[in-house]
């Protein structure tokens, strides 16, 4: 069972990422981009903080996407091309399938997180104060709810096609609307109110006050609660309308 | 219990379309069976439905004495049966090492990749890319993933279905070969070739219904009608002798002989009493009746589609 978990993760890798020069310049080159795009964009002037508040912010939408293209997306597009039907005869179980991709985009997470910190640090001064155990618990919460939500797209979609629309049209919102690269409280107060509802901006807002602002996760128990209940929501409608074949 | 897969009365619907129609065979341990059919007849929804792929609308399968239709049953077939899909991608920037690898990790058998490549010749090509393989080398390596665990039972879709002459034949190899080892094989085809070579029995299929069944030979003496002999010779008339050996009717300058017999024996008699008559011969055929005549007297049709 391991063996096959971490020869499909590795493949998972080799097959998907290191021979995919595209993919390679969405997941590692293009946040670093934004970074420095948008840090120069919204900076008022030195030490204006717009860095500080994108670190974390394009961590989380990368988290976002992960889940919703990494997993959601790939899943339908392994149906379509029959790929998943021909797992489904062998041993392997489906479960356990699940996991190596799952593996695979933490593993890109883990890539990406640490090229965005340390461009952070070295040309933008963010400093990670938080406690390193409450960030990891965090993001591993949030990846958990993208993963989940993620996996209903794959489940849904019949083609890769409406796949690749429908999270595009939850990505791109998304990102500008959750607090990922742009701050909600300059909506009206009831814009952003709403705003709120959504798990994005849960997760985004609780992992930079931890991470930046150095807060206790322990201060975001009704938030965490919340994304639990995504969590929750988002495995049982996956796991209850997902076709293998 | 001596029969590796037991289908009773399976029926498959999609919608309105009736794929499978109420179908029952049985197949012995250790044979091939084979079932034999145009385009959208229902064979590979029968294999589908075999192989846990495809949920029956009623009836029964048995493979292995295990029903497919269970999750905890299907676990445990699967380790035991070897699958060649028709329509089987597998990701473009794998290679061919990396795949067996993979295939023999989700059966947690010993690496052998390169003996199972150098088995379906392709053994030069290890590092090469799904990309950039033909269909042919594609269906080679499918084979390859189908063997490589050493299953108990094989099913191959339509295996050579755009294989070159080289692929046919080392696929074709492989299938003796693992009948001598006392494999048991399911394949669905529409040539008929490839069915007359390979199987030791044939289930004929038409619009989801099993039309005829038996051995080549069985189903070619039922079915294909009789052999003839047709010459035309100036001045030729069947003689008394002659007419012992079948039913003579007359086109145009051209006899034809139908008969039960060996016809070689028959094109012979026809020689010799052509010659002795002093009639010059200008054309002589013979023809044994094959599969390809059994299966258009089955089915009213031939098994390509002709446009």
């Amino acid at each position: 069972m391991l063996r096959m978990f971490l020869v499909q993760t590795k493949m998972n890798f080799v097959w998907y990422f290191r021979r995919d020069g595209e993919m390679i310049f969405w997941t590692l080159a293009m946040p670093v981009f934004f970074l420095v795009l948008f840090s120069f964009a919204f900076s008022t002037g030195p030490n204006s903080g717009s860095s500080r508040f994108l670190v974390p912010g394009i961590i989380g939408a990368q988290v976002l996407s992960s889940g919703f293209w990494g997993v959601g997306v790939m899943l339908a597009t392994f149906r379509e091309k029959h790929l998943l039907r021909r797992v489904y005869i062998t041993p392997m179980p489906p479960a356990v399938f699940f996991a190596s991709l799952v593996a695979y985009r933490v593993a890109l997470l883990v890539a990406q997180a640490t090229i965005l910190v340390t461009v952070g640090a070295l040309v933008f001064h963010v400093r990670i104060v938080g406690n390193p155990l409450e960030i990891v618990a965090i993001l591993l919460l949030g990846t958990a709810t993208f993963v989940s939500l993620g996996t209903i797209i794959g489940a849904l979609a019949r083609t890769t096609e409406s796949a690749n629309n429908i999270a595009s049209v939850l990505t791109v919102p998304l990102a500008f609307l959750s607090d990922a690269y742009v701050p909600i409280d300059r909506f009206p107060h009831a814009v952003s109110s709403a705003l709120r509802l959504l798990p994005s901006t849960q997760f985004i807002d609780t992992f930079r006050d931890v991470s930046v602002y150095g807060q206790s996760l322990a201060h975001y128990g009704a938030w965490i609660a919340l994304l639990l209940l995504w969590t929750v929501a988002g495995t049982v409608i996956s796991a209850r309308t997902f076709r293998w074949v | 219990m001596t029969e590796a897969i037991v289908v009773e009365r399976l029926v498959k619907r999609f919608g309105e379309l009736t794929a499978v129609a109420a179908l029952s065979f049985a197949v012995q341990r250790g044979t091939i069976f084979g079932l034999l059919g145009r385009n959208g007849a229902g064979k590979t929804t029968t294999l589908e439905c075999c192989i846990g792929l495809c949920k029956p609308t009623s009836g029964a399968v048995r493979v292995l004495e295990l029903d497919p239709t269970r999750p905890r049953e299907l676990m445990r077939l699967r380790p035991r049966i070897g699958v060649q899909l028709q329509a089987t991608s597998l990701p473009e920037k794998a290679n061919v090492r990396e795949v067996l690898e993979l295939y023999g990790a989700y059966y947690a058998i010993a690496p052998r990749a390169e003996e199972m490549a150098a088995r379906v010749g392709l053994d030069d090509k290890l590092d090469r890319q799904i990309a950039q393989m033909s269909g042919g080398e594609q269906q080679r390596l499918a084979l390859a993933l189908a063997l490589q665990h050493d299953p108990e039972v094989l099913f191959l879709d339509e295996p050579t279905a755009g294989m070159d002459a080289f692929g046919r034949r080392i696929l074709w190899n492989e299938v003796e070969r693992l009948r001598d080892a006392g494999k048991t094989i399911v394949l669905t085809t529409h040539y008929i070739e490839e069915a007359e070579r390979l199987c030791d029995r044939i289930c004929m299929i038409q619009r989801g219904a099993i039309v005829a069944d038996g051995t080549p030979a069985d189903l070619v003496a039922r079915y294909g009608g009789d052999a003839s002999v047709t010459i035309a010779a100036d001045g030729f008339t069947p003689n008394a002798d002659l007419h012992r050996l079948g039913t003579w009717t007359a086109t145009g300058a051209q006899w034809k002989l139908a008969t039960q017999g060996e016809p070689g024996l028959a094109l012979a008699a026809v020689v010799t009493g052509a010659n002795t008559a002093g009639a010059k011969i200008t054309s002589l055929d013979m023809h044994r009746p094959t599969l390809e005549d059994a299966f258009i007297a089955i089915t009213g049709e031939t098994i390509e589609e002709t446009s």
